[in-house]
């Protein structure tokens, strides 16, 4: 029928839209992160192709960007690890225990996630340089373990309610504490929530911008986004080679985790945004 | 079970601490700028090491100079040791200052028996004290000058640059009408007028030399006056009226854009900070050996202006190594290292008698020039809360030369508005 | 299953307790002390003092404030409709028999997974003046005659903040909706088409209503989100030109900067309760269905 076709027409451009807008920026990264000058598209001619901007990224000292992926890596691993077990604990409690105020803490934890990090992070300044803590790892976990736990609580208990409390039964009556119950069977069972979790953790302590931005200094703590978007070159000659450079190597990790394991992320999203 | 995982988090944070052990001999120094400054300050450091024994860190800051003074603000906020010693721009000496961030010097300065006369006076009394007592010195000092193409002067019978705004006009007039039949791109006079702070600089260059500029008195400022107006609508009148300064000069031109296009024989006269003479006497510059600098002109009722730039070292208040930091300011500043500013970067030195260093001279003929705009180069409100004022400015100085606003009721609004900003941060 | 032992009640509360202990003291104690901090004259150069609603009078005769809140409001509006419309979209594509799904799916989420600080220096590059692709495009494809000055005019600035906002937030809308819409059982679709609907009167009739309670809640949860953006701005226009394109955490923060905590706290404050409004609004309207819990 024409409107079959007509609908068929409008799909595949729409998949072609789709396709190219989401990765041309990607693609002119690619490019000019390989090319000698940032001016490639209007002296086509003239450009060479190399990995020297990626060379000089990962081998200048004094633009230490190796520390920032360093950093960035450990914070984000520290934080979305010690998150998942204090919000695999808290949602075990809230599916299978019987806890007063529990819908209370569920929705007070949702309006969190919603709070303006700016209304945060002044108090949080003043809070971490009386503690010394300004340019440590610690200012930047112990936030980002709090920033991230709304998500994956509400995640892991729209996962762990779907588990039967047969299950739990089964081992209480065997002679299981809830801690082993929680550890040997819940998080075995529950496996695909824990893995979005982690994930969903991982890349949004990675991406975190403004408090990376206030509560550290230079390279012993910065994170890779502060880092790029404070990169510099010389007097208003922005390197744009380097900073490509330097984009795509950060963002290769999130790529190719998005990319493989792009069911758990959707799957994670969907549940932490709207319930079943 | 339970003990197994205290045991694993135990140690997981005793990792992460060992990441924070900082070493208590060596003191930390925070300088910014471009490749090859940071290559100079590594090679001076390594000859204060040698000289004294005393290690240093040279901490690397982004070029940008809000960049810098956010990392600064942030260290000193939150009361670190660290950097102990860095460089500030003229700017915001007065909030660091203010801020009690600032190590007093005074004390340090008759410890070690310096004399603080070989100093631009000047420019010490007005920016590197805070209630009478001494916080920093100056390492270079930068005051706005008129760079000017010798060749293309004598070529259409100019003796001499002009000294006067209406004598620049007359002259870019006639010069512009016969260079643009060969080169379209050609102006008469590149300045700075984007939204940025660069803008009040050269608008207090033109204001200031009318007898205007920021007037502050009795806890009031004064903006809207009819030096000032005039000025305004004088810059308005380069771009729309007379034509002989680019319609991009209040979207973009900042000190590199007007530099390159100057540099490319695009302009006849530029204003801008030193730094760009020895970018002009490079090899691939076009306008190599055609170029000289001169003080910029005034408005008949007035004098030239220079506004004054720079950067200044000081010492933080939390430093837990505050001699050895005064041994390294005090070699930052000495003659010696001066000297190899000036010599190596083309920096002017903060000290006056290096101007008048023979070698020196050689190499930068032009020095003896400047030093005299130095001496007379006029600072913005020494205020720690200039930034605030400065934006105001920025926006309605910016809008009156883009047409928006007249100069009126820009300059009306702005003084309205610093007013507001002045009674917020007076009040004790 | 219900408390059985006094222990197995202290069991329950121990568990919730690390998180109970995070959430308080990393996220409420700092908006209960900003929230206290907005009261206090709390400037860098000067004595600390409590000045009550000192701060606040300031921001109601501040220009800078009123101009921040009408950029965030047009932001919010212009960029949030066209992210919903483009994720509606999107997810109807994705939603049908399409060869190499999974390769779309990708795409479409790889503008969400990169850092928004990576994604905003990505943009000022494409927005350059000469050399950018948003110029080589436009003038290549005869849109504009010459280059665009995205970033040193206001409309530019706007325009390009909003692009980029678009580009980096659609896979998110686009997720939501798509999970609306595959809980739409076909068979509704196969009774229409049965009964001689065309696939137009089959999305108004059919997917528009059921999907219109997803739509509410991607729309609140975004518009949340877009009150409080500050990456994007801070990296790609840093406020500018000339503060106009200042969202109010962008202007929060440049006190902040300049050592004037409290009028910061002040601003952030603001934020905070407009945002607080709109997300009680948000969970009312979402009204969970608490199945199993």
């Amino acid at each position: 029928m024409i409107e079959e076709r007509f609908k068929s027409v409008l799909i595949w451009i729409g998949y072609v839209f789709i396709a190219v807008f989401c990765l041309t920026p990607f693609l002119y990264m690619i490019v000019i992160s390989l090319s000698s000058s940032p001016d490639f598209l209007t002296k086509l001619g003239e450009i060479e192709f190399s990995f020297k901007n990626y060379y000089s990224v990962l081998t200048s000292k004094s633009l230490h960007f190796v520390d920032y992926l360093r950093n960035s890596i450990i914070v984000s691993g520290v934080s979305a690890f010690f998150c998942i077990i204090i919000a695999g604990f808290a949602a075990y409690s809230i599916t299978r225990l019987d806890l007063p105020g529990k819908m209370l803490i569920l929705f007070l934890v949702l309006a969190v996630s919603m709070f303006p990090q700016i209304s945060l992070v002044g108090y949080l300044f003043k809070f971490m340089s009386s503690l010394g803590w300004i340019n440590t790892y610690f200012a930047l976990i112990f936030p980002y373990i709090a920033w991230i736990l709304p998500l994956s609580l509400w995640i892991l208990v729209s996962y762990f309610a779907q588990i039967p409390k047969d299950l739990d039964k089964a081992a209480l009556i065997d002679g299981c504490t809830r801690w082993q119950i929680l550890l040997k069977v819940i998080f075995p069972v529950a496996a695909p929530g824990i893995f979005s979790v982690s994930l969903l953790s991982f890349i949004f302590a990675f991406n975190e911008f403004m408090f990376a931005l206030m509560l550290t200094i230079d390279y012993r703590s910065r994170t890779i986004p502060v880092g790029i978007a404070l990169f510099q070159g010389l007097h208003g000659e922005i390197p744009w080679g380097n900073i490509m450079a330097g984009s795509t190597i950060a963002v290769i990790p999130v790529v190719l985790l998005t990319i493989i394991f792009q069911r758990y992320i959707i799957q994670g999203l969907t549940r932490g945004s709207i319930k079943g | 079970m339970f003990r197994k995982s205290f045991i694993l988090m135990i140690s997981l944070f005793m990792i992460l601490f060992a990441g924070c052990r900082r070493t208590e001999e060596a003191i930390t120094f925070a300088v910014g700028g471009a490749p090859n400054e940071i290559e100079f300050w590594e090679t001076l450091v390594k000859e204060f090491t040698r000289q004294t024994g005393i290690k240093v860190n040279i901490l690397r800051q982004p070029t940008d100079t809000d960049q810098r003074r956010q990392g600064l603000v942030i260290s000193l906020k939150s009361r670190k040791a660290d950097p102990d010693v860095f460089l500030m721009d003229v700017a915001w000496v007065a909030q660091f200052g203010a801020s009690e961030w600032l190590e007093p010097l005074d004390d340090y300065i008759k410890n070690e028996n310096m004399n603080l006369d070989v100093f631009f006076n000047r420019v010490v009394n007005l920016v590197d004290r805070y209630n009478g007592g001494l916080i920093a010195l100056p390492v270079y000092i930068d005051g706005g000058v008129l760079y000017y193409r010798k060749d293309l002067l004598r070529k259409y019978g100019y003796s001499e640059p002009p000294e006067t705004w209406d004598k620049l006009v007359d002259c870019a007039l006639k010069v512009q009408k016969d260079m643009r039949n060969i080169n379209p791109n050609f102006y008469g006079f590149l300045w700075q007028g984007a939204q940025y702070e660069g803008l009040v600089c050269n608008w207090i260059e033109f204001a200031a030399s009318n007898g205007g500029g920021i007037i502050l008195r009795d806890g009031k400022i004064k903006l809207n006056l009819p030096s000032n107006i005039e000025a305004v609508q004088f810059m308005y009148d380069l771009i729309h009226t007379y034509k002989i300064s680019p319609p991009n000069t209040f979207t973009e031109m900042k000190e590199e854009e007007v530099r390159m296009s100057f540099q490319k024989g695009d302009a006849l006269f530029e204003r801008n900070w030193p730094y760009a003479w020895a970018l002009h006497q490079s090899e691939d510059s076009y306008v190599k050996g055609k170029v000289d600098i001169a003080p910029l002109p005034h408005f008949p009722s007035g004098k030239s202006v220079s506004t004054l730039g720079g950067w200044h070292i000081g010492i933080s208040k939390y430093s837990d190594a505050k001699s050895k930091a005064f041994k390294f300011l005090k070699f930052v500043v000495s003659y010696e290292t001066q000297k190899k500013l000036a010599l190596k970067l083309g920096w002017n030195p903060g000290r006056k008698d290096v101007y008048n260093d023979n070698e020196v001279l050689e190499r930068l003929p032009h020095l003896a020039k400047l030093k005299n705009v130095f001496e007379n180069a006029l600072p913005r409100p020494n205020l720690p809360y200039y930034t605030q004022i400065s934006e105001i400015l920025q926006h309605y100085i910016n809008a009156a030369i883009a047409g928006k606003l007249t100069p009126e009721v820009a300059l009306s609004q702005a003084e309205k508005e610093a007013q507001n900003v002045i009674e917020r941060y007076e009040r004790k | 299953m219900s408390y059985r032992t006094f222990s197995e009640a202290k069991q329950s509360y121990t568990f919730i307790l690390p998180l109970i202990i995070f959430i308080l003291a990393f996220i409420l104690l700092p908006v209960v002390g900003t929230f206290i901090n907005s009261f206090f004259r709390d400037i860098s150069f000067l004595q600390r003092k409590f000045i009550m609603f000192g701060n606040y009078k300031q921001l109601f005769n501040d220009p800078g404030f009123y101009g921040a809140i009408r950029f965030t409001i047009l932001f919010i509006v212009v960029s949030v409709t066209i992210e919903i419309i483009l994720g509606l979209i999107f997810a109807l594509i994705l939603n049908e028999t399409i060869p190499f799904r999974g390769f779309l799916r990708a795409c479409v989420l790889l503008p969400w997974a990169i850092p928004s600080a990576i994604s905003a220096r990505l943009w000022e590059l494409i927005y350059n003046y000469n050399y950018g692709l948003a110029n080589f495009i436009c003038i290549k494809s005869g849109i504009s005659t010459g280059p665009i000055n995205w970033l040193g005019s206001s409309v530019g600035a706007f325009f390009g903040l909003v692009i980029a906002d678009v580009w980096k937030t659609t896979p998110f809308v686009t997720i939501i909706l798509l999970a609306g819409l595959s809980a739409i059982p076909t068979e509704l679709y196969l009774q229409a088409k049965v009964d001689g609907t065309n696939f137009l009167q089959r999305f108004y009739k059919i997917t528009m209503p059921l999907l219109k309670p997803v739509l509410v809640v991607a729309l609140l949860f975004r518009t949340i989100d877009a009150l409080r953006i500050f990456d994007l701005i801070y990296v790609l226009t840093h406020g500018g030109p000339g503060g106009a394109t200042t969202s109010l955490s962008l202007y929060a923060y440049k006190y902040y900067l300049a050592g004037d905590f409290g009028y910061g706290s002040a601003v952030s404050v603001i934020l905070f309760v407009i945002s607080f409004t709109l997300s009680i609004i948000y969970i009312k309207l979402a009204r969970f269905g608490e199945s199993g819990i």
